[in-house]
Parts: structure tokens; C-alpha cells; sequence
């Protein structure tokens, strides 16, 4: 009996463990992190991505389009091939403000998500929690919104950032590439719900 | 996540695209020193254009594109090719910097972007069958519709601009106005589609053929 409970105490211990926990982060105090998010923060640079969206069980495409306007100001906006404007965001400060929006899209639901995913997307300096190694690299545990976020460094560049909740990976941000200024790739891929971005850098 | 979420943003999407693909059709003017023309000169260019739509099977034509949004540096370039055989067979396809290729056919609009392939089956939407009344109308030349645009008529040194104001309210969510320009033969040299923040899309034709044999190979997905 005595053995049960102790197997049954474990389990929920292992189960509500936090993230770092649960994936055997080693916490290395403090240390330097400069220039966390690098992928958007050049105000001279036009971010053009060729997207492709999943969601569904639906497919759809069209231009995602990036441009940082100030030191804590981003413009986002999504336009089909043809240039037909789906929706279009600002991120100023702790602000968000839908500038258009298709009214079939306009749903309060949706633009949480999406607010939420380009916010994490964008965002250069989080503040930072603590600091973890694993496997040699640099994880970073931060937050976004009130959500926690754990940015991925291999060899100090960004290539992956997590937003968890219970513990578990709810979206995963991915980036690949092989510069540090900006990614030629990225993945947005949600665990709970179906849907997945991919953004290809149009060079 | 409500099931029908799917279908709200995919729809508008398509008409979207669309409502793009119509306005290579709409009869087309420059800023600067443009000139409102006279009733005579706009039934002339009424006539021109419709007579040169009486006579058009088949048009192919390349483009180039120009995303404008105020806050870019650059406007974002694309390059394709267009292929129209009438009545109401429509390719549009992009080559640069990326593939995707979107064909208007029997009522239903097939995507190719980059190799995966979607269809819709439009046959049963009302503003999909007012697109594609539009687009051939415009072939026949009977686009000058004012029941369905404001329509106002421009000239700058022999080049004929006509501005169309869509007047359905879900049309003009879309696109605020088409800004044709016709050369002297009253053919499309230009389109812009000026979305109602002021931003928009211009697309310059070149290489532009007519009447060449096109066969149903030329549309295909």
C-alpha cells in the first residue's frame, strides 16, 4: 500500500513538473543574453515571407509581411498573392491594434491567436526569468503575455521558441537558416489545435 | 476553436483572389496632371474597347506586380504570366519570387502554390457567379456598368484611365477602386487596385498577345 501511494505521489509529481524539470534543464545563473530575438529588429530591413497556412483541415496561402517602425513597434500584415490585404496589425509597446481585418475573420478568438503567436514572434527583449543549458545550449525562460516562453539558442542564435502551459509545449516557433539577422524559414506550429505556419523568406 | 472557423477565413480569401483576377479585364489612366475627359471621349473609348472585345479569343500577356503598403521601404515585386481564353477561361500565374498559379474554369477556382493543389467549387456562390459575369462582360465589352461602379474617366498624353468605384458594400470591403489604363488601341496596360486604406497593387502588362491559339493545355492546374 505504502509503495502504491508513494508509485501515485510520484507520478503526479512527475506530471506537474515544470518544464525545465521535465526536460532536465540545468539552470546556470546569470548570464549575458544580448539581442534574444533578432529576426525582426532591423528597421531598415522589409521582412517578406511567402506563407503557407494549415488550418483545419483547410490550406491556404499568401504574403506575410513584417516591418519593425520603431524600437518597440511592428507592422504585420497578410495579403493574398494577388495583394488583396487579409489583415493587418500593429504591435506598439504592450499595444495591439487591429488596423483591418476581413469581417469574416474577425472573430475575437482567432485574433487572440494571432496576436499571440506574431507578439512571441516579434518580440526582441522578454524579459527573462532564468537562465537553463541543456545539452550545451542556452535555454531562456521568459514571458509573453503572461505566458511562458522558452527561447532555444544553439551557438547563441535563436532556433526555436516554446510557449508552455502545464508544463507542456503548446506552440513551438521554429527557425532555420544560416544567418543570424534574420530567418529563412519559420514554423508555427500549434500542438492543440490545427494550425500550422510556414513562412519562407523571399529573397 | 469554433469547426467553422476554417471556412470564414478561407472563403473571403478565395474571393480575394477573385476579384484580383476580374480586374485584368476591367477597362482601363496616370496621376499628375490627368485630365477628366469629355462625355464624347469616354463613349469613344466605351466603343474602342468593345469592339476590341467583340474580337478577342484569346489574350497572353506577362506582368509585372507591385505591392505598395506605405510603411515599406520597397514595394514587393512579383513576376508572372496571364492566359485568357474566352469565354471565362482565366490563368493567372506567378514565376517570381515564387510559384503559384490560380485558374478560373467552370466554376471553380483551382490554386497551385508551389505544387499543392486546392480547388473550390464556386458554382453555387452568388459573388463567384457575379465574378465570372463580370469577367465576361468585360471580354464583351459591357463592363461599363453603372449599376455596379461609379465610373470616372481620365486622360494624360494619349492615355486613357478609367476609375472604377465598386458600389456592392462586399466588393468594396475588398477593393475601393480599379484604376485602368488603356493605350490607344484600347488595350489593358495597367491595373491598380486601391484598397480603402490606400494602399494597392499595381500590375503592368507586357508582351501582350492576342489571339494566339490557346489550347485547354494552357489551363490546367
Amino acid at each position: 500500500m505504502r509503495i502504491l501511494l508513494s508509485s501515485i505521489c510520484a507520478f503526479f509529481l512527475i506530471g506537474c513538473a515544470s518544464y525545465p524539470k521535465k526536460n532536465g534543464f540545468r539552470p546556470i545563473g546569470d548570464i549575458a543574453i544580448d539581442n534574444l530575438n533578432p529576426y525582426f529588429s532591423d528597421t531598415s530591413k522589409d521582412y517578406v515571407y511567402k506563407a503557407k497556412i494549415d488550418a483545419f483541415d483547410q490550406s491556404f496561402g499568401g504574403l506575410f509581411i513584417v516591418k519593425k517602425l520603431g524600437n518597440t513597434n511592428h507592422r504585420l500584415v497578410f495579403t493574398t498573392e494577388m495583394g488583396n490585404t487579409i489583415f493587418d496589425f500593429t504591435f506598439q509597446e504592450d499595444n495591439f491594434k487591429v488596423n483591418h481585418i476581413l469581417k469574416a475573420m474577425d472573430k475575437k478568438i482567432l485574433t487572440n491567436i494571432l496576436k499571440k503567436d506574431f507578439k512571441a514572434l516579434i518580440k526582441e527583449h522578454p524579459p527573462i526569468h532564468e537562465v537553463f543549458s541543456t545539452q550545451g545550449d542556452i535555454v531562456v525562460e521568459t514571458e509573453i503575455l503572461s505566458k511562458k516562453h522558452y527561447f532555444y539558442l544553439v551557438d547563441h542564435r535563436l532556433t526555436k521558441i516554446a510557449r508552455v502551459k502545464s508544463g507542456k509545449e503548446a506552440v513551438v516557433f521554429q527557425f532555420s537558416g544560416d544567418t543570424r539577422s534574420y530567418a529563412k524559414e519559420i514554423r508555427i506550429l500549434h500542438k492543440n489545435i490545427k494550425l500550422q505556419i510556414v513562412l519562407t523568406a523571399l529573397e | 476553436m469554433p469547426s467553422s472557423l476554417h471556412m470564414v477565413a478561407f472563403v473571403p480569401i478565395k474571393v480575394c483572389v477573385c476579384l484580383s483576377i476580374l480586374t485584368v479585364f476591367l477597362v482601363p489612366g496616370k496621376l499628375n496632371a490627368q485630365t477628366p475627359m469629355a462625355d464624347e471621349e469616354a463613349t469613344t473609348l466605351r466603343k474602342k474597347v468593345k469592339t476590341l472585345a467583340d474580337v478577342t479569343k484569346t489574350i497572353t500577356s506577362n506582368f509585372t506586380q507591385y505591392k505598395h503598403l506605405d510603411f515599406l521601404a520597397n514595394d514587393i515585386e512579383s513576376k508572372g504570366k496571364l492566359a485568357f481564353k474566352a469565354p471565362d477561361l482565366v490563368k493567372w500565374e506567378y514565376v517570381k519570387p515564387f510559384a503559384y498559379s490560380i485558374l478560373f474554369k467552370e466554376q471553380t477556382l483551382y490554386i497551385n502554390d508551389d505544387g499543392n493543389k486546392s480547388n473550390l467549387d464556386v458554382g453555387g456562390s452568388k459573388i463567384f457567379k457575379q465574378l465570372n459575369n463580370l469577367i465576361t462582360a468585360s471580354i464583351r465589352g459591357d463592363l461599363f456598368d453603372d449599376g455596379q461602379f461609379d465610373i470616372l474617366y481620365f486622360k494624360k498624353d494619349g492615355i486613357n484611365i478609367v476609375h472604377f468605384m465598386p458600389k456592392d458594400v462586399q466588393f468594396a470591403e475588398f477593393i475601393k477602386a480599379f484604376h485602368i489604363t488603356f493605350n490607344e488601341s484600347g488595350e489593358v496596360d495597367e491595373v491598380k487596385m486601391v484598397e480603402p486604406s490606400g494602399d494597392y497593387t499595381q500590375i503592368i502588362f507586357s508582351g501582350r498577345k492576342t489571339n494566339q491559339p490557346l489550347s485547354d493545355a494552357d489551363f490546367t492546374q
